[in-house]
């Protein structure tokens, strides 16, 4: 139910508050001009979303987290995250259990189911000191009743943010989420790929333009090759080196982008029977618990897969074997090992990196994007030399192969991608500050005609955005019947749910919405010993419509007080008031109230007089005594204040002069500010002084 | 005036046939269901067979026969060419019913209705949503929304929400509020004030007992008959109600054998495992948590032909086996047979359709004998099938001989043009780089291997020579840059052929049913089954009863009202007490009969000012 309160109509003069309901935030917590730890905050209209939660990869501990000091975590409505990945999921736990955070957080099937594995397993090899740990398996457990999950294009509503999500090709369950706040719509890519593969479907291009888009730049204006081209340089890398006896090692992310890989490698040595005899080793703890997800959420994957999958699994490899631990792993003759991490920083990938670094026969392919701040970020430069982790330095004679199979979208992808969804606001997160920079320009000499704006805000840097969006409510139910023609005023009331405002009559109320109307009838019982004839003569003073009459059921003498309030004497010792409660109502009778008790403490002074002569005097006197009062009153606001002639009062402020009709109210000035504050302020002594009409209701 | 709301039923109302209604919004017509029986009684199509042409869109709410068993039929025969929308269960293992409905039919008659390949078509046209997914309709069907939510009672189950202009059309039939093993319950309360509801009356006059008394007794009466040394059927759905029972045996302590037979068991298992996403909350959990599938069944066999049942170990089984209606399909046949042993027991789960031999014996008492017809596809033998290929050799040597014919022109004209040309001999055959006459090649060979023949008018027949000339210009030879791009190796090769193949995976047996083209009659013979096994009806049915429809219905609070399906009574009790505790709008039309629901709400639409808003205070 509408109601306006004055605290309001203080704020209407001030523009900036006024802007402030239209004003929308973007501030990137982390992933603004780098890479890692996705954060980004968004704010409009008094509702709060955050994108995505993850940890930079090549800091530890707390330096590895968005910058959640920013915002107050208890203030978010709806926390979304797009896929399992460590940069984009990985510091939930510690958000969801170590913070104030109190909001609901949202992802996909195959996200949560996924998140989990790998959280533990993050958590179990990750060589920090106990009190850098952000979280514990304990805090990933918790946190995973937490979350909530969305489907595909299913539309979830909370607290008036609604949101939906699609396929955004990346991963298995990585989503693109659009968010509609008050018809504002923004959408968030996450890590997207517009390129299908061989088991995920491309990122789909949404039914809606969305006001904002808030877009990864990882690859920003390089332009990948082909996937069947990049298939191939990957197989003959690999075919070339085994064939001389190298070996080949490929560090790449345990999830995610390796069971692509493993699909090219199985399907590479299927075809080619020769190679049977070289063993591939995917060395992740995680690849068997991992397989019952992606067989499970085939559905999320391309027909391609699908159609395979009728037929057999593909998931269930034949040529690769598991491989635990370094300790297992024997190193004779040539072999493939794919091992994780992708950025060579510690575990299985640098210790066989360490063993075969130094042999030129071997190769290290680079399959995806690699973090700054990394070893696999440092060979791809082809140093001479590289330090080992224990230290010493060797020789880098291998030979380094950078391959991307990342799906993170290209520059063709990206601008075909806007270009067809065009946004008028675009911002960029995800990418180093150089990159980005130059998808900036690029971008922009491509939408000039379009005045798009892109930007591209750094870490905790607010993007503000203004918009006004127009408001329409629907008139609805018996105030609808007839349409109000030119000048007409449409009173009912006004009901917002969500973002939507219906206008309907009181009556209405229950049918078109939720809301139940209810009566609240009071009754108050006053002790009071005097004659009730002592009440009535006191309300007629006070209001100008007392009644008097007899209760039918009982016989006994009531008042009603401006056809609201009912006063009975109940007994010779008890007077009780009845009514229905209203603000209106409630005032009066606790004014009522006040009356009697004063009448029960008074009884002794009270000298019945003669009712006529009383009313009479009192009204000559009363009439004075408010003109008097309502003059007194302007002095102390105008200063000076002259009685005119016929009766008017002459107001003068600094050489502006007002004559004010005391009957009617009129104002006449030629300073218009004059007159109005005098009538504004003639009307409320008026309120003030006299008793309240009738018309009040 | 608001939007233009229509409601014509055209099978299902005053009665348990299946359900197919016509609503139409602003002139956008939906058919809602597309339900068949399994008689397959064409005369339930007539009222569909008139208006199918001028339907724009389908929706499908629940993947049994009831709910979409004529779509195959309706678009083949009767003209239906609109979109079909769907969730994806629905759509999966609505194909999977069908295929097992089919494949059940041809084995014991000539069934003609619809084959195969008018099931994959029909459902080629599927558009799959999920649930709460706002489609927004395009073309005539512009600003209406279409939203699937959860139903309940089958897995994707649909209440379909059909918004115009902020006025909400709900259908909502076979709906279940109860939470179960492998389903949440409805959403439909979460809906209120529609301005039209179409629900159905079905249970209107059933209650249930509590889930655990139900599934005890259940249990209890399985333990019964087979410590008893009987046997249990249990006659059951393809693909839907199915699914919650082999959870509730998987559960049970029971250690007897437990097989799962229909036509297409195993894949209708190996389809779900891969809709976890439509189940309840505790399946999804317990997957996130354990990465156990749920269907991942340990004690339960899935069987995709009867000799495999019969090849079983013998002693007491409980077998749940398809159509549910015991009028075809393995558990027809399985009933006959075990219907003369007093030990066993055969176990109704959910009410028998109107005149189907299930409803026959679900009658108090139950019948002492029932006339069945056992019928059987045989391989011809002897006379007849000497008949039968002497058909097949008639029908191939004319389609020769038409060949031949045809052939022979062309070679008329072939020769024709090599007449004109002297010094052409047969570049067709030499020159077989080029496609289009290397097509020719085929025709001519057996010609040329007789030796090599001249054409009559060639004068000095040499041996075909190609001079490879090549251009030069400044730069040297001319070279194609195409000819030196390195081929693009297909590594989707190996895989894209099982791509085209649009339902994936069927049974082996079933394709082989498929497949098997040996000459095949059907042979029956009617004959009186004694019915000395015992028969118990549960209701494992997973609808919503009496009072759950009551007080959802009084909760939603439709401002208008539609019932429909529910016999004559169930249906009246219904409107009597929906008159009375929800709304004066309650509509039961007869079949054909065109309801005109449109809501008689004026609405006009206003601009609130930035001025009143920004002085406005909102309370809850």
């Amino acid at each position: 139910m509408a109601s306006s309160g004055p605290a309001q109509s203080l704020k209407r003069r001030d523009p900036p508050a006024n802007r402030e309901a239209d004003r929308l935030t973007v501030t990137p917590l982390g992933a603004g001009n780098e890479v890692g730890r996705s954060c980004v905050y968004m704010s409009f209209k008094g509702k709060t979303v955050l994108f995505d939660c993850g940890i930079h990869p090549a800091y530890s501990g707390m330096a590895a987290l968005p910058y959640f000091d920013e915002i107050d975590p208890s203030t978010i409505d709806v926390l979304l995250i797009t896929h399992f990945h460590l940069d984009h999921a990985a510091s939930l736990p510690y958000f969801l259990e170590k913070t104030t955070f109190k909001g609901r957080v949202f992802m996909t099937h195959a996200t949560k189911a996924i998140y989990k594995l790998l959280l533990s397993d993050y958590v179990k090899v990750s060589k920090v000191s106990v009190e850098d740990m952000l979280f514990d398996e304990q805090d990933i457990f918790r946190s995973m009743d937490k979350i909530e999950v969305i489907d595909f294009h299913q539309t979830v509503e909370v607290n008036g943010i609604r949101f939906w999500c699609y396929t955004a090709g990346h991963v298995l369950g990585a989503a693109m989420f659009m968010v509609d706040i008050a018809g504002v719509r923004v959408l968030y890519t996450g890590d997207y790929s517009r390129e299908e593969d061989r088991h995920l479907r491309a990122a789909e291009l949404p039914q809606f333009s969305p006001d904002i888009c808030i877009i990864e730049s990882t690859y920003g204006v390089q332009l990948h090759q082909p996937r069947n081209i990049r298939e191939k340089r990957f197989t003959d890398v690999i075919h070339s080196t085994i064939s001389q006896g190298g070996r080949v090692l490929i560090p790449a992310f345990a999830l995610g982008r390796a069971q692509e890989l493993l699909l090219i490698l199985d399907e590479y040595w299927a075809n080619h029977p020769e190679l049977h005899n070289i063993p591939i080793y995917y060395a992740s703890p995680l690849a068997k618990k991992c397989m019952a997800v992606y067989q499970t959420y085939i559905n999320s994957m391309n027909d391609r897969i699908r159609s395979q999958f009728a037929s057999s699994n593909p998931f269930d490899f034949k040529h690769i074997s598991p491989l635990k631990s370094i300790e297992n792993f024997n190193d004779v003759g040539p072999s493939v090992v794919m091992a994780s991490p992708s950025g060579l920083q510690s575990g299985l990938s640098r210790q066989l990196f360490d063993r075969w670094c130094s042999d030129k026969k071997n190769a290290c392919v680079i399959p995806g994007y690699v973090v700054e701040g990394t070893l696999a970020k440092t060979i791809i430069n082809e140093p001479k030399e590289v330090t080992l982790m224990n230290g010493l330095t060797a020789p880098l004679n291998m030979q380094v192969h950078y391959i991307s199979f990342s799906a993170h979208a290209d520059f063709a992808q990206t601008s075909t991608f806007l270009s067809e969804l065009m946004p008028p606001n675009i911002v960029l997160v995800h990418g180093e500050a150089n990159e980005m920079g130059r998808l900036k320009q690029k971008l922009i000499t491509l939408f000039t005609d379009r005045n798009a704006k892109i930007i591209t805000p750094k870490n905790c840097q607010s993007v503000e955005m203004y918009f006004n969006s127009e408001k329409m409510a629907k008139t609805i139910g018996r105030l609808a019947e007839k349409t109000p023609g030119v000048g007409e005023t449409v009173s009912g009331l006004l009901v917002k749910k969500g973002f939507t405002y219906q206008i309907m009559a009181p009556e209405d109320l229950h049918v078109f919405s939720q809301l139940s109307t209810a009566n609240v009838n009071q009754r108050i019982t006053i002790p009071y010993t005097g004659a009730f004839g002592v009440i009535s003569h006191r309300l007629k003073r006070i209001y100008e419509s007392v009644e008097s009459s007899t209760d039918e059921e009982l016989g006994i003498p009531t008042l009603r007080v401006h056809d609201r309030v009912t006063v009975k004497l109940e007994s010779d010792k008890h007077i009780s008031l009845h009514w229905a409660s209203d603000p209106i109502s409630d005032m009066v009778s606790d004014s009522i109230v006040a009356l009697v008790l004063n009448i029960s403490r008074e009884i002794p002074k009270v000298v019945v007089e003669s009712e006529e002569l009383k009313t009479e005097e009192e009204d000559d006197g009363s009439s004075k005594k408010a003109e008097k009062i309502v003059h007194a009153l302007l002095v102390s606001l105008f200063g000076d204040v002259k009685f005119g002639e016929d009766g008017k009062l002459v107001i003068n402020v600094d050489g502006n002069v007002a004559h004010l009709d005391k009957q009617s109210g009129e104002v006449e000035s030629e300073n218009e500010g004059l007159k109005e504050r005098v009538k504004v302020a003639f009307r409320r002594i008026q309120g003030a002084v006299k008793p309240i009409p009738l018309s009040a209701s | 005036m608001g939007t233009s709301v229509q409601v014509t039923p055209l099978c299902g109302v005053y009665n348990e046939n299946p359900l197919s209604y016509l609503i139409s919004i602003d002139g956008f017509n939906f058919l809602v269901d597309c339900g068949w029986n399994d008689h397959f009684d064409t005369s339930l199509l007539q009222p569909l067979s008139r208006v199918a042409s001028n339907i724009d869109a389908v929706l499908l709410s629940h993947s049994d026969t009831l709910h979409l068993g004529a779509l195959p039929y309706a678009m083949k025969q009767l003209g239906l060419s609109a979109p079909v929308y769907a969730t994806e269960p629905v759509f999966r293992l609505g194909l999977l019913t069908m295929y097992d409905q089919y494949l059940s039919r041809k084995q014991v008659s000539e069934f003609d209705l619809f084959t195969l390949d008018d099931v994959d078509s029909a459902f080629q046209n599927v558009t799959r949503l999920t649930y709460s997914q706002n489609h927004h309709l395009s073309g005539k069907g512009e600003g209406i929304v279409i939203s699937p939510h959860v139903a309940g009672h089958l897995l994707g189950g649909t209440i379909w929400k059909i918004t115009k202009d902020g006025e909400d059309v709900i259908y909502a039939v076979d709906f279940n509020h109860r939470k179960e093993r492998h389903l949440n319950g409805t959403a439909l309360e979460s809906f209120v004030r529609p301005a039209v509801l179409v629900t159905d009356a079905y249970n209107a006059l059933n209650t249930q007992l509590p889930t655990k008394q139900r599934e005890r007794a259940f249990i209890d009466a399985l333990r019964r008959t087979l410590e008893a040394g009987g046997n249990v059927l249990i006659p059951v759905d393809t693909s839907g109600r199915v699914l919650e029972l082999l959870l509730i045996l998987e559960e049970s302590p029971l250690s007897y054998p437990i097989y799962f037979l229909t036509y297409v068991s195993s894949s209708t298992i190996e389809y779900v495992k891969s809709f976890l996403e439509w189940m309840s909350d505790s399946i999804a959990k317990s997957f996130e948590h354990t990465r156990d599938n749920a269907f991942l069944l340990k004690h339960i066999t899935l069987l995709i032909n009867k000799n495999e049942l019969d090849n079983a170990p013998a002693g007491p089984k409980v077998v749940l086996a398809s159509m549910a209606s015991l009028e075809a399909g393995f558990s027809h046949d399985i009933f006959v047979e075990w219907a003369t042993d007093p030990r066993n027991l055969v176990l109704f789960t959910e009410r028998g359709q109107f005149a189907t031999l299930a409803r026959m014996l679900q009658a108090d008492p139950p019948p002492k004998a029932v006339k069945v017809t056992m019928s059987k596809r045989v391989p011809l033998v002897g006379d007849e099938l000497l008949a039968y290929e002497e058909e097949q050799n008639r029908i191939k040597e004319e389609a020769l001989k038409s060949s031949i014919i045809k052939e022979e022109e062309s070679k008329a004209i072939r020769a024709s043009d090599n007449a004109s040309d002297p010094m052409v001999i047969d570049t067709g055959n030499t020159n077989i780089s080029s496609e289009a006459t290397g097509s020719h090649c085929g025709k001519y060979r057996d010609i040329l291997i007789d030796g090599f023949v001249p054409p009559p008018t060639s004068v000095a027949p040499m041996f075909p020579f190609y001079e490879n000339t090549s251009d030069w210009d400044d730069f040297g030879e001319v070279i194609n840059p195409d000819d030196y791009v390195i081929k693009d190796e297909d590594m989707d090769q190996g895989a894209m052929h099982l791509g085209s193949n649009l339902d994936g995976k069927l049974d082996e047996a079933s394709a082989n049913l498929m497949l098997d083209t040996r000459p095949s009659k059907v042979v029956s013979n009617e004959l009186t089954v004694q019915v000395k096994c015992s028969l118990t009806y549960m209701d494992f049915e997973g609808r919503a009863d009496s009072r759950a429809i009551k007080s959802i219905l009084a909760h939603v609070a439709p401002l208008k009202l539609v019932l429909v399906r529910g016999s004559a009574e169930a249906t009246e009790h219904l409107k009597q007490h929906c008159l009375k505790h929800v709304c004066p709008h309650v509509y039961a039309p007869q079949i054909e009969e065109t309801i005109d629901v449109t809501s008689d709400m004026c609405a006009y639409k206003v601009q609130l000012s930035e001025k009143l808003m920004s002085n406005v205070l909102f309370k809850k």
